[in-house]
């Protein structure tokens, strides 16, 4: 509640701000840091990458500015109008909303950078207004979580209720952890190796909560992720496919993304990569292909990345860069429908 | 025999007045609504014609009254010189009689067409011819004429003293007319007279109320026009004669020089070398052989320089533009001009404007309005060169098109304009002046073009404008209802500074 008037204020005063340049006859300007990748800096005391101080102007006297300008007014003028009413909004249909109140945007693309720039603005993520995004990742474990949202307030979810795996939506994130038999975080890329770890009751066996990563996860749920690792104290580790994409959802994990390096509490430091590394491909001898050109485009420009400085990632770069091949998780399936639960997953979980 | 008496009946000559009347049609009378028309342009340019012989702003008053179903009185007022009165009866009930027939440009010119429309008005309405004139500081006079058309010789029914405001002439015609189909033309005519001259206006009354009141645009009277001597290339047999009946023994070199403008003693001797003729000859010695050699080289003969243009009154660049510009308000316009040069001997100017957005509906061609020695031609425009020259170019080219209505006015000046007929309405095709007539089209074309492409960049600065409101209005709203303000602030100033900033840089 604290947390939603707290966002209530900093709109307000961006209006004031606003309406009071304006009244003096001034065009008004919006400034927040940027969010290119030159400006990003390693925070020490948040282990995580945060934007560093060049900051970016939007002046609404400039013809290139007024159209985002306006953009970023409204967007904040529907976030506070979310918040107002106790509603939860998707990407998607905050793109649609706009046409309603004569805001013009390209695309979706355009009102997600716009819904950026608000976060950049004020400090606060999406999801403290009640913007989400569209797609859902999913969470399958011996954990219950109980409910805060509205309506759902004081009810309690076990995270084994479906076998297909709960979504992890906004009410999710904001539940909280009360019973646990949890003691670790396995998250994993690809929806077929979530519903095999389900089936073979890996859950069981490595008393893990699994996570479907889904390609680049959600906020949500790197929110969560690092929600349950704060407060159920459980190491995460991050299974991928084993190429330079995989290999960078562990790394955003832990390090935050580019784009979301204005937000705090989504990354989770000392998140695990444990393959499928290059050097898997070889001691498992499973199934690889060639790397293609983006992939070999992908692994330079990630060696150049702040994220990767460390000597470790580098050593990983430069093995897939010497093997020059690339294997999927499901690449396992070649030693057996089990395997990667009795021999791969073992190995490296310790 | 009785047949050699009949044939030598018909043989009896006419009067130029029963001519005139006889073939009134080629003088714009042809039929009641033209003859409204014509009987008001005649007067008019008579009025405006006397008000710069007196270097005064015309002011010229036309009031039309019906008396009753196709009889109708014109009244045409002026602040001009007013006409000696010895020469009221001839200048007004005699045909052909007038001081108009030298080589400068006037309105009119044969003093034919005022006379025309009271011996149209004389035969329709059986009624004279009314003319209150006054000159300076004398008292005016009040006439009745009527023409005496068999012998062409004026008779005055009433002469007497008579009281006006001023120093003008104000000139009364009934005739039996359709004032309903004429009045538009009228008004037009008279509308598009200001655009020719600039420094004059007019008033319009129609049955006692006031329908157009319109003109002085310009304060600068046109610079007065001074005859000029005969161009060579006029030297037809018929000029020669005469200028060689007056010469006596001057010599021929120096009949040249004295007779000719552009014929320095320099040319004239080269012309007369190469004629092989001998510049001492007298010229009362000169024989008929001699005086047709010397008026087809006179003629023919080239290397001579531009003609005097002091016998031209052009409208001029900054008053063209400024009356064009008062009368259509267009958005933006252009102005271009050709010569003086000349046909036949004839010293003649094109100058014409280009006007973009002037209510002109938008065409692959411009709308087209035509001006002749400052009169507007209303009638016949698909015969005139003028016309013709203008279908002639590829607007395209200059991006006139189907989105942009563009008006180009056209005014040819000249000490004679080739009118395709008395009626003076459309201009013949003569191969010097359609050569002008093209290049000063094609210059217009190309500087609309500019303006075009300056005027494309205004319509993207108001799109600008327009989205930059809007946005700004938005924005307004938007942080009002952040602000949890009630009143939402104005925009208005703020954007109306912003476009006021950029177009001064």
């Amino acid at each position: 509640m604290s947390d939603q008037s707290k966002s209530l204020d900093v709109l307000k005063d961006i209006g004031t701000a606003i309406v009071q340049s304006i009244d003096h006859e001034e065009f008004p300007t919006l400034k927040f840091p940027g969010r290119g990748t030159e400006n990003l800096v390693y925070d020490e005391k948040s282990k995580q990458f945060v934007l560093g101080n060049t900051r970016v102007t939007r002046d609404s006297s400039n013809l290139r500015h007024i159209k985002s300008f306006t953009q970023l007014v409204w967007v904040a003028s529907y976030a506070k109008q979310l918040l107002q009413a106790g509603r939860t909004s998707s990407l998607r249909d905050l793109y649609y909303s706009s046409e309603a109140f004569g805001v013009e945007f390209t695309d979706q693309a355009e009102s997600d950078r716009t819904v950026t720039d608000l976060e950049c603005l004020t400090g606060i993520a999406r999801e403290a207004f009640g913007v989400f995004p569209e797609e859902r990742s999913s969470i399958y474990g011996q954990v219950t979580m109980r409910y805060t949202v509205a309506g759902y307030e004081g009810r309690d979810v076990d995270l084994t209720l479906s076998p297909d795996g709960l979504p992890i939506g906004p009410a999710l994130v904001t539940a909280d952890p009360i019973e646990s038999k949890a003691e670790l975080i396995l998250a994993v890329e690809s929806g077929g190796m979530f519903s095999r770890l389900i089936e073979t009751r890996a859950w069981d066996r490595f008393n893990a909560v699994l996570i479907h990563l889904g390609g680049q996860p959600p906020r949500a749920t790197r929110q969560l992720m690092r929600r349950l690792h704060d407060v159920l104290d459980l190491p995460v580790y991050v299974f991928t496919d084993g190429d330079p994409w995989g290999m960078h959802i562990a790394r955003v994990i832990s390090t935050g993304s580019a784009n979301a390096a204005h937000i705090k509490g989504l990354t989770t430091p000392d998140a695990k990569w444990i393959g499928v590394t290059a050097d898997d491909i070889t001691k498992y001898s499973l199934p690889s292909e060639p790397l293609s050109n983006a992939d070999l485009k992908r692994l330079d420009e990630l060696s150049r990345d702040v994220r990767y400085s460390d000597s470790i990632w580098q050593d990983y770069i430069r093995d897939f860069r010497q093997l020059q091949r690339k294997a999927e998780q499901q690449a396992f399936s070649r030693h057996g429908m089990d395997y990667v639960v009795d021999k791969y997953l073992p190995e490296k979980i310790c | 025999m009785n047949q050699d008496n009949s044939l030598r009946g018909e043989f009896s000559s006419i009067s130029p007045a029963e001519f005139f009347y006889r073939n009134r049609q080629m003088a714009g009378f042809g039929n009641p609504s033209q003859a409204v028309y014509s009987t008001v342009r005649e007067l008019v340019e008579n009025s405006i014609d006397a008000c710069e012989e007196a270097r005064r702003q015309p002011d010229v008053r036309v009031s039309i009254d019906e008396e009753r179903s196709g009889v109708v009185r014109v009244t045409v007022s002026d602040n001009g010189t007013g006409v000696p009165y010895d020469e009221v009866p001839n200048a007004f009930a005699r045909v052909l009689y007038g001081d108009k027939f030298t080589a400068r440009q006037r309105r009119g010119t044969f003093g034919l067409g005022v006379t025309m429309a009271a011996l149209y008005g004389q035969i329709t309405t059986d009624s004279p011819l009314i003319v209150v004139t006054q000159t300076n500081h004398a008292t005016g006079r009040y006439y009745q004429l009527l023409i005496d058309i068999e012998n062409n010789q004026p008779v005055i029914l009433s002469d007497k003293s008579h009281e006006r405001e001023g120093p003008g002439t104000e000139v009364t015609i009934r005739l039996k007319g359709d004032l309903n189909r004429s009045r538009e033309r009228i008004y037009d005519y008279l509308q598009l007279t200001t655009v020719a001259s600039p420094h004059a206006r007019m008033e319009f009354t129609i049955n006692g109320s006031s329908i157009l009141k319109m003109g002085w645009w310009h304060q600068l009277l046109p610079t007065p026009t001074t005859p000029s001597k005969p161009h060579p290339h006029g030297a037809d047999l018929e000029l020669i004669r005469r200028l060689v009946a007056d010469a006596g023994e001057r010599s021929l070199h120096d009949f040249l020089v004295e007779s000719f403008q552009r014929m320095g003693k320099r040319t004239a001797t080269r012309f007369l070398k190469f004629l092989a003729l001998n510049p001492r000859q007298a010229m009362n010695t000169l024989g008929r052989e001699d005086i047709s050699r010397l008026s087809s080289a006179l003629r023919s003969f080239d290397g001579l320089g531009r003609p005097d243009g002091k016998c031209l009154s052009p409208i001029g660049k900054d008053a063209f533009l400024t009356s064009v510009e008062s009368v259509f308000a267009p958005s933006a316009l252009t102005y271009g001009s050709r010569g003086p040069t000349e046909w036949s001997g004839n010293a003649f100017i094109i100058e014409g404007v280009a006007a973009i957005g002037t209510g002109a509906r938008a065409a692959d061609v411009p709308a087209l309005y035509r001006f002749a020695n400052r009169v507007p031609l209303l009638y016949d425009s698909s015969e005139d060169t003028l016309t013709k020259m203008l279908k002639r170019v590829n607007w395209v080219q200059y991006g006139v098109g189907s989105t942009t209505p563009v008006s180009i006015f056209l005014h040819l000046c000249s000490t004679k304009i080739p009118f395709k007929a008395a009626g003076k309405q459309s201009i013949a095709s003569l191969p010097e002046i359609e050569h002008e007539v093209l290049s000063l089209l094609r210059e217009l074309g190309r500087s609309l073009k500019k303006t075009l492409k300056r005027g494309e960049r205004s319509v993207r600065d108001a799109q600008k404008k327009r989205e930059f409101d809007k946005a700004m209005k938005q924005v307004a709203q938007f942080s009002a209802e952040l602000a949890e303000r009630d009143v939402v602030p104005s925009t208005a100033e703020l954007i109306r500074r912003l476009f006021e900033v950029d177009h001064h840089v």
